[in-house]
């Protein structure tokens, strides 16, 4: 059978119609309509998709790839608009429309009280449509398209409190930092245009072999393979993207905007554009080994560094945060060593579980009336049962518990590591099983802290802290929680914190569910069997890790029970433990061990002082060279020289030649008889 | 021979009458010494036997436009002592101007000659016994030139027309009726009508 | 027998004479008119010698013409001159030099 193009086109066009109605019109629909007017957009979106896949998957329809529009032909180069829905298309559209679907129906109840309801929904409904055209373009433009249109999104998301000047900081830096990996992404495109002459991806996978032949002759005499120059320049986007370091300042700062945009972008969707973009591109990766190691090594690095950055954060949204680079890590790891698919099975896992953990968050957040600290926190499970429940299934799928989803796919990771041997996958696999004990000791250090233990909101040790992240609006803050107004501003006497209202916790409950039992349903096909054919291309000769994957993913339980007597499961074990034991047992020993370590500790505080370097090397050096050229350049040469420069030699000019006009008529009868008497004196000398 | 001394004759006159024009302090001197040099062309001119045009000389330029000199320069109240101070500083240069032309003009005349087929040594031919210059003059300007014969008349009304319209003036303060302009007035720019209150105050203070 | 080429002299050193008239004087606008009739003068010698000796009575036609204008020319640069007269009281040409830049 063959797959509807119509239905193809709903599927992104319904929630930007969604949007478009929400934005321009919120003021007329309500708030109430934008709401429903959205949610039925993305969960019409959602179930078309879920259409599409059982059409796809189930029965066996072809592969869509055609074009929808034709916007302009220039020198050959066809610049339209196109679908291509392949098995790996299918399920990220799934995986965006349901992520979407939850989170918009959680905003019902996170942004109830704020004056930009209507706003945030046309955003993220917005969003939804630019993910899914990035995911399902069959062409490098649409695809780029998507990619600025996501990022233009986030920005907006992030600075949704535009009033504040943190959130401002943040867009700014993460739209500036995902720049600077566009014009990789726009170097790599360029490269491909040059070499095929077009932005289809079908012509650029069939050219693959010979742009592989070929070199770039750059910086004066360097040959550099040419396939491997252009993998690279996709591969920063991709960084940019999918913050990979030194591209990954922006993500924790982009906690700054409201948590339902801190799950659906900044954790399924969004950062994952850039891994979806190399497993789709994977054709032309598979090509060049050096591109492939440069993936790998930089993967790894984030893997294991953003982890170690977790174990110091306070702000509850910020260990996410860094979870989230952490685990971006290892899907990028799994490309590097061509195991595409584990990549992209990580990917989907990691959406669900993810987007659980930050929704379970904010869900902490509200019923913490928006103090983020952790260490204000304590004892939670016995007033949010829900959250408690289902932030702790979060936490065990992210450490890799055998059985649940993130197990399968970070396992699949660890084993793809384990038998690649292109340069750098030694120091990969050390650091994907570092990063397994760093992951579980943080994961589990935010839970003990939020949920067991002492409970400190009684008396707040950190206070100082509180305005950190609350809304603007919070005088006029109505919550609907079932508080009196007696409160008012002040904070002097105890909120006891109680569950959310259900347009909270049913997302929470609705993503548990793939969190738990995704992962061993869909291993052995996706892994093991046919799902990714035609989609994911991998050289079996030279890179045959995925090979070894495959083996192991066929029976899911048989990898379950073997999971425990592997080394993954013991570290995982053992974050556990630690951290129990460092904050529940002994917790001044924590402290104690800060300071001890101190110096390392101010390097963690820091960020590795990536910031520091952003801020005040990279940044000063544009602003100065921006004033440089604003004297020299605008002020001297285009206002001085050039506007008023010419305007003053026509002055100067004028005045000169002004004296001819002496008004005095006899001297223009005297030039003028010299002239004559010049005439004459030509003619004579013998010019006729 | 006559012919010839007469021509030298008059033609020294001429140059004389001109140099006087330039030079004399008086303007009426001046114009008088224009007058001369007319007449000394009207003699030259019918020595060539153009004895129409020599008469229309005398008669118009001399008749009149002389005579419209002479009346604007008496009826100008000219400071005739600011006058005689004498000539501009840089009078050299203006001779030295003149002198190069006159010598530029002499020299293609007299050195290089006009045109090969011209013989401008040669005397001119002598003209049929009954040639009568009017008649001839007559004949050309009916038939070939009737144009712009007409279109001179023109220019002269048009001459007439702008040296009236320059000239005139209206004396100020003169109270003149302009017939149309009161035709064409409107009641409203006559009368004005005047709300006002009757004086109820005025009629209770009566006594 | 008169030659051509004396009548031409004859027109040239006249033409002369007015332009050097023209130069010399800068304090009298009737004179600059007069110098002015001097040139139309030359030039009408011109045409009525060349009328002469080429045999062709156009040249005359032209002087008639030629006279036309200089009539029409010197009754309206008069009445300027009037006019000038009326306004500054002087008729040095120095002191007509409004247009100056």
């Amino acid at each position: 059978m063959v797959l509807n193009p119509s239905v193809l086109l709903a599927i992104p066009l319904l929630p930007l119609l969604a949007a478009l109605v929400a934005g321009l019109a919120g003021r007329w629909i309500g708030r109430a309509g934008a709401a429903t007017l959205t949610i039925l957009g993305v969960g019409a979106s959602c179930v078309l998709s879920l259409l599409v896949f059982k059409q796809l998957v189930v029965d066996h329809a072809a592969v869509f790839n055609g074009p929808v529009y034709t916007w302009l032909v220039s020198d050959g180069i066809r610049m339209q608009v196109g679908f291509l829905v392949d098995p790996l298309t299918v399920m990220m559209m799934v995986v965006v429309t349901f992520v979407s679907f939850c989170v918009h129906v959680y905003t019902i109840g996170y942004m109830h009280d704020d004056p930009g309801y209507q706003r945030f929904f046309s955003y993220i409904s917005l969003f939804t449509f630019s993910m899914l055209m990035l995911v399902m373009a069959n062409n490098f433009l649409q695809l780029f398209f998507g990619w600025e249109a996501v990022g233009l999104v986030s920005y907006l998301l992030i600075g949704f409190w535009y009033t504040r000047e943190s959130a401002i900081f943040a867009n700014m830096k993460a739209f500036l930092v995902n720049r600077v990996g566009d014009f990789g992404f726009l170097l790599g495109i360029a490269g491909i245009v040059y070499f095929t002459g077009s932005l289809q991806y079908s012509d650029a996978f069939a050219a693959a072999g010979s742009i592989a032949g070929q070199d770039f002759h750059i910086l004066g005499g360097h040959d550099w393979n040419a396939l491997t120059v252009i993998c690279i320049c996709l591969f920063i986007g991709a960084m940019g993207k999918s913050a990979q370091v030194p591209l990954h300042v922006w993500l924790p700062d982009s906690m700054e905007g409201p948590t339902p945009i801190s799950a659906l972008i900044h954790a399924a969707t969004m950062v994952t554009a850039g891994i979806f973009m190399v497993a789709r591109m994977s054709p032309l990766f598979e090509g060049s080994d050096a591109a492939l190691s440069f993936i790998l090594v930089i993967g790894a690095t984030t893997a294991l560094f953003m982890g170690f950055l977790g174990i110091v954060q306070n702000d509850i949204k910020r260990v996410v945060a860094y979870s989230t680079l952490s685990q971006l890590g290892y899907m990028t790891v799994a490309l590097g060593v061509s195991a595409y698919s584990a990549g992209v099975f990580h990917l989907m896992t990691h959406a669900f579980f993810k987007a659980l953990l930050f929704l379970g968050a904010g869900s902490v957040i509200i019923g913490m009336h928006h103090d983020q600290d952790i260490r204000n926190m304590g004892g939670l499970r016995k007033y949010m049962p829900i959250t408690w429940i289902t932030s702790l299934i979060g936490s065990l799928a992210l450490i890799g518990t055998p059985f649940f989803s993130g197990f399968y796919s970070k396992d699949s990771i660890i084993v793809a590591v384990e038998h690649s041997d292109i340069w750098g996958a030694k120091y990969a696999w050390f650091a994907v099983l570092a990063g397994v004990f760093v992951t579980a000791f943080y994961s589990f250090r935010m839970y003990f802290l939020v949920f067991h233990g002492e409970e400190r909101f009684r008396h707040k040790p950190f206070p100082g802290d509180q305005g950190m992240h609350k809304e603007p609006d919070e005088e006029d803050h109505d919550h609907d929680h079932g508080h009196d107004h007696a409160h008012g501003h002040e904070h002097d006497h105890v909120h006891v914190p109680h569950e959310s209202p259900l347009v909270v916790w049913l997302p929470l409950v609705l993503l548990a569910i793939p969190s738990v039992v995704i992962g061993g349903l869909t291993i052995a096909p996706m892994l093991a069997g046919d799902f990714f054919n035609g989609a994911i291309w991998v050289n079996p000769v030279l890179h045959p890790a995925m090979g070894h994957v495959a083996e192991e993913a066929a029976d899911a339980a048989q990898m379950g029970w073997h999971a425990f007597v592997s080394l993954p499961f013991w570290l995982a074990l053992a974050g556990v433990v630690s951290a129990w034991y460092l904050y529940m047992k002994r917790p001044q020993l924590a402290t104690t061990l800060a300071e001890r370590f101190a110096p390392l500790k101010k390097l963690l505080d820091n960020k590795y002082y990536f910031d520091w370097f952003n801020e005040n090397v990279i940044a000063r050096l544009a602003r100065v060279l921006g004033a440089v050229f604003w004297t020299a350049g605008d002020r001297g040469i285009i206002d001085g020289a050039a506007v008023n420069g010419s305007a003053w030699t026509v002055g100067a000019l004028a005045s000169v030649v002004r004296r001819i006009q002496t008004g005095f008529l006899y001297s223009y009868a005297f030039w003028m008889v010299i002239g004559m008497a010049l005439l004459l004196g030509w003619y004579l000398v013998g010019a006729r | 021979m006559l012919v010839q001394i007469l021509f030298y004759a008059f033609a020294l006159v001429l140059l004389a009458a001109a140099l006087g024009v330039i030079t004399v302090r008086n303007p009426v001197h001046s114009a008088l010494c224009l007058v001369l040099t007319f007449f000394t062309a009207a003699a030259i001119w019918l020595l060539l036997e153009a004895e129409f045009l020599a008469i229309v000389l005398v008669l118009v330029y001399v008749g009149a436009v002389m005579v419209l000199f002479l009346f604007v320069v008496m009826m100008l109240d000219i400071d005739i002592e600011k006058l005689r101070s004498g000539f501009t500083h840089h009078w050299w240069l203006g001779m030295a101007t003149a002198g190069l032309l006159a010598l530029e003009i002499v020299g293609v005349v007299v050195a290089r000659g006009l045109s090969p087929q011209m013989d401008m040594k040669a005397g001119a031919t002598p003209l049929p016994a009954g040639a009568s210059n009017t008649t001839e003059l007559g004949m050309a300007l009916y038939t070939r030139y009737l144009y712009p014969f007409e279109l001179a008349a023109v220019l002269l009304l048009v001459a007439i027309i702008a040296a009236i319209v320059l000239t005139m003036r209206r004396r100020r303060g003169l109270k003149v009726q302009d017939i149309n302009a009161q035709v064409a007035v409107r009641r409203e720019d006559r009368v004005r009508i005047v709300k006002m209150p009757a004086e109820k105050a005025a009629a209770e203070k009566v006594p | 027998m008169i030659t051509l080429q004396m009548l031409l002299v004859l027109s040239g050193l006249l033409f002369a004479i007015a332009v050097a008239g023209i130069f010399i004087n800068r304090k009298n606008i009737i004179l600059l008119l007069m110098c002015m009739e001097l040139l139309l003068l030359s030039a009408n010698m011109n045409f009525v010698a060349f009328s002469r000796y080429l045999g062709n009575i156009d040249g005359q036609v032209f002087v008639f013409f030629v006279l036309t204008v200089a009539a029409a020319e010197a009754a309206i640069g008069l009445a300027i001159v009037v006019v000038l007269f009326r306004l500054r009281h002087s008729i040095n040409v120095a002191d007509i030099s409004s247009l100056k830049g």
